[in-house]
């Protein structure tokens, strides 16, 4: 492998752990304002990122409860999909890349940029139902903003897990050709 | 598989071991063996030419074929 492409994956590693201590902070501290509203409901009004969600709890705790829900699990899902990258780069072996191994794990990134894209899309449409009905729902946005870029991404990710499926076969079988 | 590889017949007939038949053919045991054991998918003409030059034989002295059943 050229010394460009070693230099792109060193990259592609720090970005990714970067990204990933990114999402496991914002999930961390989302798990714990949702822990903390449980016993001390006043502290909705200060949320993380200075979400405020006081009306909404008040109006319906339900609807509190429900889109607070989302919000986590998809924070989650991206912190876990992020792990699993980081899990595959580490051993990623570029002179033989087309193993089992490989091929698992961007099957599964690709179930997870799915999930984390109809979870978004659902979230989305949840809110604007919640908007019909007079809800404050603005802030929410921005936690499934990217819904139909994650389902694209899942359909290039499902593509290229496919070919690299194929691409096991045709190794596994150059390996037996003597 | 229908395809049977019958190198050890041919080795055990010109009285060759693996060790030399790998020197000969340029080919590594480990390739050699997975050849001899069955395991191999396909074979190579130019790795079948080296192997029938080495033990003097014809491809059909290595190679049978017996139809499942």
């Amino acid at each position: 492998m050229s010394k460009t492409n070693n230099f792109i994956f060193v990259v592609l590693h720090i970005v990714a752990w970067l990204i990933f201590v990114g999402l496991c902070i914002e999930a961390g501290a989302l798990i714990v304002n949702f822990v903390y509203s449980l016993f001390k409901p006043e502290i909705v009004a200060y949320l993380y990122e200075k979400l405020d969600l006081s009306d909404m709890y008040a109006r319906s705790k339900w609807a509190y409860f429900g889109m607070y829900s989302f919000i986590l699990v998809i924070s989650v899902m991206k912190a876990v999909m992020f792990y699993i990258v980081i899990r595959l780069l580490i051993k990623l072996d570029l002179a033989k890349p087309f193993s089992s191994f490989v091929s698992e794990q961007i099957s599964l990134i690709s179930y997870f940029t799915f999930s984390i894209g109809m979870l978004s899309f659902i979230a989305r449409q949840t809110a604007k139902n919640l908007l019909h009905r007079g809800y404050e729902i603005d802030q929410l946005y921005k936690f499934w903003v990217d819904s139909q870029a994650f389902i694209l991404m899942a359909a290039v990710i499902y593509v290229i897990a496919t070919i690299f499926k194929k691409g096991i076969e045709l190794q596994n079988e150059q390996d037996l050709t003597v | 598989m229908p395809i049977i590889v019958n190198l050890d017949v041919m080795m055990a007939k010109r009285k060759m071991s693996l060790n030399e038949l790998s020197e000969k053919v340029e080919l590594t045991l480990s390739n050699l063996s997975i050849l001899k054991t069955g395991k191999a998918k396909a074979i190579r003409f130019s790795t079948l030419e080296a192997i029938c030059q080495a033990l003097d034989c014809q491809p059909g002295d290595i190679l049978e074929y017996v139809e499942n059943k």
